[in-house]
């Protein structure tokens, strides 16, 4: 149950496979993201492959010295190109790997392209998603939904990836699906159909308690996506945007020539491993411990190296100051930028903000608050909208709500019509007609006690009150107490015992703040297994873009449908 | 051994072992041929028990390599698990993960190409037997028609209206041309021309060592290209009326070159690349592959540099420094190559005219950048040697700590057995090998009789790995037989068989050397014993039968056994191989020892081989014995001299410690034969040298070789009074270190580091020259 494990085995095997040699890699584009999420460039250059390339490149030249490794997914043009490739080979040998089910007649065209016998296997290698954690998957997809139904081309997508994510870790699951999504259920629908089509592949040797696979919707849940993060992975891609682990900092005022894209891998970087769930006060303390580690390894450029010692103990100690003056420029960058962008926008006040409407149920005094901040010209564009966002969702059916108060203040503001369109498709992307589980307002006993409870003692973290519902959605499911009728399964059978093995996949994507509450609870409970997916790992800003999309496609579709009545929302 | 898992068909007097097939019994001579047999026969049978065989031979093959300390292709995958992720990203632990699901499709690929190279191949060679026809007419005789008609029929030109190519349409001017590989029509745009020296070339595989006047035709002028030509003749056209004379200027022309169509000469050009490469080899490669055979030794040789270097530094007695400084010589010179090699890889073909496409410099720098990250991660890692006087003031103090350590050692000893006598715990027993109180004298005894011959130290590396293996495959036995997978037994029992015949054939031999100075140690160790257990009696409050006491412990451990073994199969059956693989070894161990005295010398030698386990074998029996463990314990927390202080309860902690990471038990023993030299050798020696005089030193002599502070530092210590006095060879090393960061600064583009390493740089070497003036 560790994707990015999964998917390293695959490549290593692949390498492995094709013997000692020179190699190139040839692959497609996201393949290519696939690859580099789990493998360094230093690393896979240890296994002898030198050049990375790919199959729609024109730019190749004849290498015949050279093996290939293609590792491609198998859609059409990857395919023609393929067989462009085997009609005037350019390598020696060709290694065949496809990240997902290939159909015969494909195959079959290959093999007649192959004239010259360069193939030497031809195999599926079900790595056909981005393993961002080990824990944690992605698809990298956006815009998914159109209103509330897939939009076509991406169901087959996700599907194929969700498959193959079930392939890589070796297990046939039951399928649990969030009711009140009808894209939920054609998701389940479309993987239960692949496993009866494809049952030899998912024949695997049975457990005891069989893993279980739990497709969620974004809309049930839309809050978390728009809070502020405090802890420094979710944080990065909150404010700097993590893409496949890299970040871009070119935008950084007087950022330098090699920091511009930096990477943030657990994999290579102990720093970051350390770190990734911390939240900013923690990696403040940490990271100046780390500049004094620094600074004492460093070779003082006055000091004279005077005797023989001085010198040994410089050029022992250099390899790992050389090491890790890497690690500290990125990470003193990184931090040192996060840390602007918070004072600059006022993160600490907006947050607070954020996490009063997100958890506690005091309108009063969160309308105030609200209008208090959109009337501080410092609080940014984004800010305001998701503020406004928030509180509609939050208070969205409230005898007194203030919205249209709050509408009027983000014109006042300048925010432009864009943004204020969003606050409107939002709500109708996860307010509460939609919500099939209660995201905000507790209604049982327990968790109204547990509230108030959580009132009166205050909390340690004002910053980081909230939970995602994912995490009380888990909980349930991990003691038997997720109800059915929200969570059918499909099919006739159902689980009978606790979980152990759980893929849970929210279409819409998922979030940092969900992956460490996974994280959480794959240490804290023993015996189960957590691995976590969404079609995209969204921040604030890519939600926003999904919402938009999903909502101009939907209000598209229905405009097809009524025959076009232009201003109808 | 052999006797107690009787293989279950030797009744029915029909043995059948090896690959069996499971489904129809058929013998198939390994691993992959059954895997490949039962997918191709029995694929269509029932999936269940298809899985179930895969898991089987998933096992079997596991347990082969061990058998064989195979370091092949499935050892990457088991070994990689640790390696990832267990550093602070995922505290969970995640179950060992194999490789995710894969399908195969070359047999169906192999099945549809089959059919299509078939079909070129026979095309092809079609071709070049023409070509080669045609080519000794075109030579020998004028061009005529029919000759080349003979060799393929022509096309008749009524057929062909229209080019079948181009699609222009024939007539007078636009004449139809014949392919004379082909019979085809096409116009005179779509004709191509092999010049007969390629005819030659392509055809020279088929023909045999018949002679050809070869020089002939090479000597002929170059025919010129297919395009110069045509554009040459159209221009000619317009002056000249008659038709028979631009045919017969052109049929003059054939004499050089062979008519063929587009898609002959893509077939003979697609020919022609692949006979070319065939023979070439590009210099990159042969650089190449020189590179990798650089570092492969490389790859062999430091890590034995290291561990000499270390174990120097540590001023023990193992290695000689000489050696060690021949090691380093020829390691160095190894990466020098490796540096030279890939500068020239990477300069390849950069003074050629037209320089070579981006791709080939690419690859070319990539190269040369993997090179300097494995001279960097390597040769940064390469520590120096200490210098000669250095060396004795190292051994020197080494004595002196050993010593103190001993002293320290006994005293504690003195109060632990104060301890153990207060708590009335089980400590000595009448058994010559029950270790626990005793346990000083024991060490010596250890002393006694292993180090002193060379043989006896020899052969306990020899035999280590073959038992381990037997233990491994007991293991894996039980496990099988519990899982009722009777083939699989069957299997395993043949393989364990064999190791024990062998087994037994290298002790009977050995056996017989040391019996006789076994039976005078045996004596020796009895009387040591004897006067222990009297001194215990003293030391005790409540006297209880020994014996009593004795078989109490055992049963003590044999629990812990159960126990450990038992949180084990709790733990999913992944986990237990390994674990259960260790508790037969206890189990086994603990019998052995009863009847020890009635048993025959072979058996003896093998007790002592589990028993005292001396560096990686320790590390491997230690889990479960907690005797074993105290033995290996110095060895494996050399920080802490007075580890013998520790109560039992730590032990055991530290035992359910080490049952948790099975990996680094299995990797220990696979990895043991490597390193046995090494591993094993340093204690011994160091026992050795100082067995003479004092027995006790034997206890110190086990302590580990970091146990004495950083080399560089304790060099220092002494260095700083008189700088002046440094030791050329440091000196040397110490400018090829820097040498070595200079150059890794430069190619990262860190020029103040150059600058500052550079002076560096000098100062050592004006360090030299003083000190070379002042030795001459």
């Amino acid at each position: 149950m560790n994707v990015t494990l999964a998917v390293k085995q695959y490549i290593s095997k692949m390498i492995e496979n094709s013997g000692p040699g020179m190699k190139v890699l040839l692959m497609d584009k996201e393949t290519t993201s696939i690859v580099s999420v789990v493998y360094t460039q230093s690393e896979i250059l240890q296994k002898e492959v030198y050049l990375f390339e790919r199959i729609d490149s024109q730019n190749r030249d004849n290498m015949k010295h050279l093996k290939a490794i293609c590792f491609l997914r198998p859609t059409k043009e990857n395919v023609e190109n393929l067989i462009q490739e085997l009609r005037r080979p350019k390598y020696s040998v060709y290694f065949i790997y496809f990240s997902n089910v290939i159909s015969k007649s494909e195959i079959k065209a290959l093999a007649e392209a192959d004239e010259q016998e360069v193939v030497a296997e031809v195999q599926e290698f079900y790595g056909d998603f981005i393993a961002v954690n080990p824990h944690l998957f992605s698809l990298n997809l956006s815009g998914v939904a159109r209103g509330r139904s897939w939009e076509p081309t991406l169901l087959p997508r996700t599907t194929q990836g969700l498959t193959s994510v079930l392939l890589a870790l070796k297990k046939c699951p039951m399928i649990r699906y969030q009711l009140s999504s009808d894209m939920a259920k054609r998701l389940g629908e479309s993987v239960k159909q692949i496993i009866t089509k494809e049952y030899e592949l998912f024949d695997f040797r049975k457990t005891e308690v069989p893993p279980l696979l739990l497709i969620l919707d974004r809309s049930d849940d839309a809050i978390t996506p728009l809070l502020n993060q405090w802890t420094y992975q979710a944080m990065v891609h909150e404010l700097l945007g993590l893409n496949n682990n890299r970040i871009d900092l070119s935008r950084v005022p007087g950022i330098s020539k090699d920091l511009k894209e930096v990477v943030l891998s657990a994999e290579n970087d102990e720093f970051y491993a350390n770190n990734l769930y911390l939240n900013f006060g923690e990696i403040g303390t940490n990271i100046k411990n780390l500049m004094e580690d620094f600074q004492k390894k460093k070779p003082k450029e006055q000091q004279k190296l005077e005797s023989i010692s001085d010198m040994k103990a410089f050029v022992d100690n250099y390899p790992q100051f050389k090491k890790m003056s890497g690690t500290v420029s990125k990470h003193v960058t990184v931090v040192g930028e996060l840390s602007r962008l918070v004072s600059e926008r006022h993160l600490m006040e907006v947050s607070e903000l954020e996490q009063e409407l997100a958890c506690q149920n005091d309108h009063s005094s969160a309308s105030q608050n609200v209008r208090r901040l959109l009337q501080n010209p410092r609080v940014s564009e984004m800010d305001a909208v998701r503020l406004v966002m928030l509180y509609a969702l939050r208070y969205e059916r409230h005898s007194s709500s203030i919205l249209p108060g709050l509408m009027e203040e983000l014109n006042r503001k300048g925010v432009s019509e864009k943004h204020c369109r969003m606050v409107t498709s939002m709500v109708e992307y996860g307010g509460k007609r939609v919500r099939g589980s209660d995201l905000v307002n507790p209604q049982d006993a327990v968790a109204i006690t547990k509230q108030f409870f959580k009132g009166l003692k205050g909390v340690e973290n004002v910053y980081t009150q909230h939970a995602p519902l994912l995490q009380e959605t888990l909980d349930q499911l991990i003691k038997g107490r997720l109800k059915d009728s929200h969570f059918p399964y499909l099919g006739p059978s159902s689980l009978r015992d606790r979980p152990q093995d759980i893929i849970v996949f929210v279409i819409g994507g998922a979030t940092y703040e969900e992956a460490l509450a996974i994280y959480n609870l794959n240490r804290t409970v023993p015996g189960v297994r957590i691995v976590l997916g969404g079609t995209t790992i969204h921040n604030t800003k890519s939600f926003l873009e999904e919402v938009t999309l999903t909502a101009a496609a939907g209000q598209a579709e229905r405009l097809q449908r009524a025959g076009g009545h232009p201003n109808r929302r | 051994m052999a006797s107690s898992y009787p293989p279950p068909f030797e009744g029915t007097g029909e043995v059948k072992e090896g690959f069996l097939c499971p489904l129809c019994l058929k013998d198939l001579q390994s691993f992959y041929q059954l895997q490949e047999h039962y997918e191709e026969e029995h694929s269509g049978d029932d999936r269940h028990v298809r899985g179930q065989l895969k898991s089987l031979v998933q096992k079997a093959k596991k347990a082969k390599d061990k058998l064989l300390k195979r370091d092949g292709e499935d050892k990457p995958e088991t070994g990689s698990y640790e390696s990832f992720y267990y550093g602070g990203v995922d505290p969970y632990m995640w179950e060992p993960q194999e490789l995710g699901a894969t399908r195969n499709h070359m047999d169906f690929f192999k099945k549809h190409r089959a059919a299509r190279i078939d079909h070129y191949v026979i095309e092809v060679n079609k071709l070049i037997i023409r070509l080669e026809k045609v080519r000794t007419l075109a030579q020998t005789t004028a061009d005529n028609h029919k000759l080349f008609k003979s060799v393929v029929a022509w096309v008749s030109d009524s057929d062909v209206p229209f080019c079948p190519d181009c699609g222009n349409k024939f007539n007078l001017r636009n004449r139809r041309h014949h392919c004379r590989l082909c019979g085809s029509i096409m116009c005179r745009k779509c004709m191509e021309f092999v010049p007969l020296p390629l005819a030659y070339k392509l055809t020279s595989g088929t023909r045999e060592a018949r002679s050809v006047t070869g020089s002939q035709s090479q000597s002929q002028s170059p025919p010129t290209g297919g395009g110069g030509n045509v554009s040459g003749m159209g221009s000619r056209r317009g002056s000249i009326s008659s038709l028979s004379s631009v045919t017969s200027m052109l049929e003059e022309k054939d004499d050089e070159r062979i008519r063929c169509c587009l898609h002959c000469m893509d077939t003979l050009m697609k020919r022609q690349q692949k006979l070319e490469e065939k023979d070439h080899v590009p210099d990159i490669v042969k650089l190449y592959e020189r590179l990798r055979l650089c570092m492969d030794k490389v790859d062999e040789r430091a890590p034995e540099y290291i561990r000499m270097a270390e174990s120097l530094n540590a001023g023990e007695t193992t290695y000689n420094l000489d050696t060690a400084g021949g090691l380093r010589m020829e390691v160095q010179k190894y990466y020098e190559l490796i540096d030279a090699l890939s500068k020239k890889i990477l300069t390849l073909g950069m003074k050629e005219e037209p320089q070579p496409h981006q791709k080939t410099l690419q690859l070319q720098r990539m190269v040369r950048y993997t090179a300097t990250l494995f001279v960097q991660e390597k040769l940064l890692g390469l520590m120096s040697l200490p210098t000669k006087d250095k060396y004795e003031d190292l051994k020197e103090k080494r004595k002196q700590e050993q010593e103190m350590r001993l002293t320290q050692e006994r005293l504690v000893m003195a109060q632990k057995r104060r301890q153990d006598s207060e708590k009335n715990r089980p400590a000595a027993s009448t058994n010559g090998e029950a270790p626990q109180a005793p346990r000083a004298p024991r060490m010596t005894k250890a002393g006694g009789w292993l180090p002193s011959s060379d043989t006896l130290h020899t052969c306990g590396e020899l035999e280590d790995p073959l038992l381990q293996q037997i233990d491994n495959i007991q293991s894996f036995l039980r496990q099988a037989k519990a899982a009722q997978r009777h083939d699989e037994v069957a299997m395993l029992e043949e393989n364990l068989r064999q190791l024990q015949d062998e087994y037994d054939q290298q002790q009977t031999s050995l056996a017989i050397a040391l019996s006789q100075r076994l039976a005078q140690e045996e004596s020796l160790q009895q009387d040591e014993l004897q006067r222990l257990e009297d001194r215990e009696r003293e030391h005790r409050a409540q006297s209880q039968a020994p014996g009593s006491q004795a078989t109490y412990t055992w049963q003590g451990s044999l629990n812990l056994t159960d126990i450990g073994s038992l949180h084990g199969e709790e733990e999913g059956e992944e986990e237990v191989t390994p674990k259960a693989e260790s508790s037969p070894l206890s189990m086994r161990a603990f019998p052995a020892l009863t009847d020890q005295d009635e048993e025959s010398p072979p058996r003896l030698r093998r007790l002592r081989g589990d028993v005292t386990p001396p560096g990686g074998e320790g590390q491997n029996s230690s889990s479960l014995n907690p005797f074993e463990e105290e033995d290996s314990t110095p060895v494996e927390d050399p920080s802490n001299p007075f580890f013998e202080e520790i109560q039992k309860e730590h032990k055991e902690v530290a035992n359910g410690k080490k049952e948790y990471n099975p990996f680094e038990q299995e990797e220990g023993g696979e990895e043991e034969q490597g390193q046995a030299e090494g591993a094993t050798g340093n204690p011994f020696e160091v026992k050795e040298e100082n067995n003479e005089g004092n027995p006790f030193k034997e206890a110190s002599g086990c302590t580990p070789p970091g146990a004495s502070t950083n080399p560089f530092e304790g060099e220092d210590e002494e260095a700083m009074p008189d700088v002046d006095v440094i030791e050329e060879e440091l000196l040397l090393q110490q400018i090829d270190n820097i040498r070595a960061y200079i150059f890794d600064a430069k190619l990262n583009g860190r020029l103040d580091e150059v600058e500052l390493l550079s002076e560096n740089l000098r100062e050592l070497q004006r360090t030299l020259q003083e000190q070379k003036s002042k030795t001459h």
